[in-house]
């Protein structure tokens, strides 16, 4: 993501490095063990202005474009794939705001998302619906001022600390979106432990049972939830997903070549093994490939171009896989020292396997991305 | 600045160019024809909002704007402010591909 970077975005990179170096790094082991993201990294997080990077000014926000948004994405991603998960649901949630809410859902929720004062969560997959959205079986019912809210929603990232829900549903025969406060009653949060990675992101299965929404609070118009509203959050999603997993794809890079050069077996370092040499010549031009795609998605959507839909799929589809396939590898060259907590890759192995899965398994990706490709016979490329 | 013409032309181009149809007229309804997905809606949303500097709002969440050429051309005049779409023109925003 380095490349054709303007002196701001520069800037931002080596600061996102230090915050990260100094703030990220020395704690996200625990934060795994322990399970938990510390409330004090949060604060930290909100203090830089990162909660609100890609929210306009006007609301509180910094008004990043989406390249320092991938930079920022990218530094915290090769620490702690968890704590940029917080990144991930904030920027879901106010980017769909700013897109489809009105100007009071605007004046009133963004300030507080953008300043971290709210932490919000995209509560979308169910129990037995992820992938094939149309299986949602959430429902508001009723008409006027406040709608009657009743379903479950599990799988959802950063529940276990926000504040706002986005919740996604059907009104009669109409997709819809509304916006839910945690606190309102009827909001029952059942954390999840024990995932395999993000282990620290804070998911839980969150049921509603006759909570009462406020007409003012939907989203979008209805039936367009599934259609408009919610491609806008997954958009921002997996451009923040791509961009974590070309920050993991780099730290198992960084930790191979170091790793490489200093262990010696006999008289030789580890890294002047031909096989070895493999590992790493797949996982350097993984990485400078998935450099490449995150960057150009960035610029897609800085540009406001239809091709950054497609741009941002690839992106996240490359990035992701590269990611598991060099924590692999990144755990094969150090042997049984990656295996053991003490070393990051054993957690980047971990993590990187999630990255396939949210915001679009790969298999959807591939459904996605070979249907839009195909399609294009007439395209000059 | 270009005509309601000109954008029905415009559209059709990136809707022959992005999905897999042979022709397509001004009146035939996209949406019946089940050849746009969430996905490609939202594309087609961006395309309009590059190409014609509009801004797709919350108000224009509606499948009447969208369903046909001769729908988006409509929606993109009436945005910009134009009521008699026969004889008007919109500034062309920078073309996409």
């Amino acid at each position: 993501m380095h490349l054709s970077l303007n002196p701001r975005q520069q800037a931002k990179h080596e600061e996102f490095k230090a915050f990260v170096s100094g703030n990220v790094e020395p704690y996200a082991e625990q934060w795994d063990r322990e399970q938990v993201i510390s409330e004090s990294v949060l604060k930290l997080l909100a203090k830089a202005g990162y909660f609100g990077c890609s929210v306009p000014k006007d609301f509180g926000g910094q008004g990043w474009d989406t390249v320092t948004f991938g930079l920022l994405n990218e530094a915290l991603g090769k620490a702690s794939s968890s704590l940029t998960s917080f990144l991930t649901v904030q920027s879901m949630v106010s980017m769909t705001l700013l897109k489809w809410g009105t100007t009071e859902q605007k004046q009133k929720w963004l300030p507080p998302l953008a300043s971290g004062e709210m932490i919000a969560a995209f509560a979308l997959t169910e129990p037995g619906a992820g992938s094939h959205l149309q299986s949602l079986s959430t429902k508001l019912s009723g008409k006027g001022q406040h709608y009657v809210l009743n379903g479950t929603k599990k799988w959802i990232s950063c529940v276990q600390h926000a504040n706002l829900f986005l919740v996604f549903g059907k009104l009669e025969q109409h997709w819809v979106a509304c916006l839910v406060p945690k606190d309102i009653a009827g909001v029952r949060v059942r954390p999840i432990f024990d995932l395999m990675g993000f282990r620290a992101a804070g998911l839980a299965e969150v049921e509603f049972t006759d909570v009462e929404v406020p007409a003012e609070n939907l989203v979008g118009k209805p039936g367009f939830a599934l259609s408009h509203v919610a491609p806008v959050g997954l958009q921002y999603g997996r451009i923040s997903t791509a961009c974590s997993g070309l920050g993991l794809l780099r730290g198992c890079f960084e930790e191979s070549i170091a790793y490489a050069a200093e262990r010696k077996i006999g008289a030789r370092t580890v890294g002047e093994i031909g096989m070895i040499r493999s590992l790493i010549a797949r996982m350097g031009t993984d990485l400078e490939a998935a450099s490449l795609l995150c960057l150009r998605a960035c610029q897609a959507q800085d540009e406001h171009l239809p091709e950054a839909f497609e741009k941002t799929l690839m992106a996240k589809y490359f990035s992701s896989r590269a990611a598991v396939s060099a924590a692999s590898d990144a755990v094969q060259i150090r042997g049984a020292s990656g295996c053991h907590g003490s070393s990051p890759v054993s957690r980047y192995y971990r993590d990187a396997k999630i990255m396939e899965i949210i915001e679009g398994t790969t298999q959807i990706h591939e459904e996605l991305l070979g249907k839009m490709l195909s399609d294009r016979t007439r395209r000059s490329w | 600045m270009t005509t309601e013409k000109q954008i029905k032309e415009t559209v059709k181009g990136f809707l022959l160019n992005s999905i897999h149809i042979p022709e397509l007229d001004e009146d035939d309804n996209l949406f019946e024809m089940g050849i746009v997905n969430s996905l490609f809606a939202v594309q087609l949303m961006t395309f309009i909002e590059k190409t014609f500097a509009v801004e797709v709002e919350m108000d224009d969440l509606d499948i009447e704007n969208f369903k046909s050429l001769n729908a988006a051309a409509a929606f993109v005049m009436k945005k910009n402010g134009f009521r008699n779409a026969e004889h008007s023109s919109v500034p062309l925003g920078q073309q996409t591909g």
